[in-house]
């Protein structure tokens, strides 16, 4: 099996660091801040593949490229099937309204109609472990239960691609080997997941492939362990 | 790179043509309406959460204010009007839906900033959400006209339906302009606060406190007034209320739906351009 599902091809972003309406109608400039300088990889179809770096290194840029949010300034990046993004703790979710709402809301975000939504709801309520706390405001949740809602329903819509961004390492123990678990479930059914964290133990576990990233290009891409050997090599000459 | 197979594969967010932006920016009202019920859901929800009144404060804002704009319209001329209090509201609703929806187009990409950082779909969404709620909201608002019609001893015709028209011509009036806006208000705010400004500044320039026919009254307003694309939703309103279709002249008609078109076209062809750059700078 070696079918593409994610292809980088010469990405390029970069930022701009001046304020000015002109700015919009220009490409790139001198003085922008490059985030991403040539990414080019892929990734096959029922991968893990971690991404590592500093902070500020462009990793959690280039999931949003990947994820549509951001248009590269050059190159393109191709994809098959339904992606979701799974960032931050909760982000997107609104104190007023229930867990519940919230999670009909987010599905409806991702693209979901309420049919599909309703299905789900039974199993997203007994992943989250949220119980009777589902039909609470979301201002009454912990940040561990408002990251449990998220990873509930970013995993139960099945996305054909799934790209995470630091959000395995929240929730108690029995919730962090629960939600290994559910990836690792994702990855059985063929489904492609794109990870970013800073925790090597996690990486090393399961993710069949890393790529370690420095100043928006990559460093290193390959073999687990090899990536984070680079990761610390890089950090020594830098200090 | 892999030998992999790429037929499969798609282009990540590619734009689709400028020139078409003002009828696939249509299509996706259709497409994506799901979201966008639930987006205006979510929006009204909030907006009357932690509140006693709750929904009674869409009728209870725009009787309040006509009953201040009253008081001070018999202080400065004596000899209103029998209807004025109501022309006043009238013109306080339509008025105000325009100035939300414009200001909610604008601050689209703005408020939205962390939806924006967590998922991509189109963000045209957004505002059509927002302008979704604002139109429910002034339709539950027009409520208010109806005991004042039994207080007026006015008719229940089926030209009170150019009420709600009239609303939602307002609101396609605002519409084209905040997304010819809301990129530019990515990079700098000072657009927001300039939109505030004018629609402040529109309430005194549109008839919300004066009517089309004082204006005829002065014969050269009229000639000026008339390029206010406002004037003609207002006096569309006015007149339903009356049970009379609108007698306002041809093509001051035309001024006002023009507008509304003008504005989408360039607004929408705008916005498609210019959105992805924009978001970079939230």
């Amino acid at each position: 099996m070696n079918e593409i599902s994610i292809l980088v091809d010469e990405v390029s972003l970069s930022f701009p660091k001046k304020k000015s309406i002109l700015n919009i109608f220009k490409k790139s400039s001198t003085n922008d801040f490059l985030a991403l300088d040539k990414i080019r990889f892929s990734v096959n179809k029922g991968e893990v593949l971690g991404i590592i770096g500093r902070n500020g290194c462009g990793k959690s840029t280039l999931l949003r490229v990947i994820a549509g949010i951001f248009r590269p300034d050059e190159g393109q990046c191709k994809s098959s099937g339904k992606i979701s993004l799974l960032a931050g703790l909760g982000t997107g979710f609104t104190g007023h309204l229930t867990g519940r709402q919230n999670a009909f809301l987010y599905g409806s975000i991702l693209g979901n109609d309420e049919k599909i939504m309703k299905e789900l709801m039974p199993e997203i309520i007994s992943f989250s472990e949220l119980e009777s706390f589902i039909d609470e405001p979301l201002r009454t949740y912990s940040a561990g239960m408002k990251a449990r809602l998220g990873l509930a329903v970013a995993s139960a819509l099945n996305p054909e691609i799934l790209l995470i961004d630091e959000v395995l390492g929240v929730g108690d123990p029995v919730f962090k080997e629960k939600s290994k678990a559910k990836i690792l479930d994702m990855v059985a059914g063929a489904g492609t997941v794109v990870l970013v964290s800073h925790s090597f133990g996690l990486m090393t576990s399961i993710c069949d492939r890393v790529i370690h990233m420095s100043e928006g290009k990559i460093c290193f891409d390959g073999n687990p362990k090899e990536a984070i050997e680079s990761y610390y090599e890089s950090e020594e000459k830098r200090n | 790179m892999g030998e992999g197979l790429e037929h499969r594969l798609e282009v990540v967010g590619e734009r689709s043509s400028s020139i078409l932006s003002p009828l696939s920016s249509a299509s996706i009202l259709f497409y994506h309406q799901y979201l966008i019920q639930n987006l205006i859901r979510k929006d009204i929800k909030a907006r009357y959460s932690n509140s006693f009144l709750g929904y009674a404060w869409t009728v209870l804002e725009p009787a309040l204010l006509s009953a201040v704009y009253y008081f001070l319209f018999i202080m400065i001329a004596d000899d209103p009007d029998p209807l004025y209090a109501v022309w006043v509201i009238i013109g306080v609703i339509v008025w105000s839906c325009f100035g939300k929806c414009l200001q909610s187009t604008v601050s689209s990409l703005t408020r939205n900033a962390s939806t924006i950082h967590l998922v991509y779909f189109p963000r045209l969404i957004f505002s059509f959400a927002s302008v979704g709620s604002t139109i429910w909201i002034t339709l539950m608002s027009s409520i208010v006209l109806i005991p004042l019609l039994f207080a007026y001893d006015l008719e229940i015709s089926w030209q009170l339906l150019l009420v709600p028209i009239a609303i939602l011509l307002a609101a396609f009036n605002a519409v084209g302009l905040g997304l010819l806006l809301a990129p530019a208000n990515c990079v700098n705010r000072d657009i927001e606060h300039l939109i505030r400004f004018i629609v402040r500044a529109g309430f005194f320039v549109s008839p919300v406190m004066w009517t089309w026919d004082m204006a005829m009254k002065r014969g050269w307003a009229a000639d000026v007034v008339i390029w206010n694309p406002m004037v003609f939703p207002i006096t569309l309103a006015r007149d339903g209320f009356l049970g009379k279709v609108t007698e306002f002249p041809m093509n001051g008609i035309m001024i006002s739906i023009g507008w509304g078109l003008a504005m989408w076209i360039i607004g929408t062809m705008v916005f498609n351009r210019f959105e992805r750059s924009a978001v970079k700078y939230l």
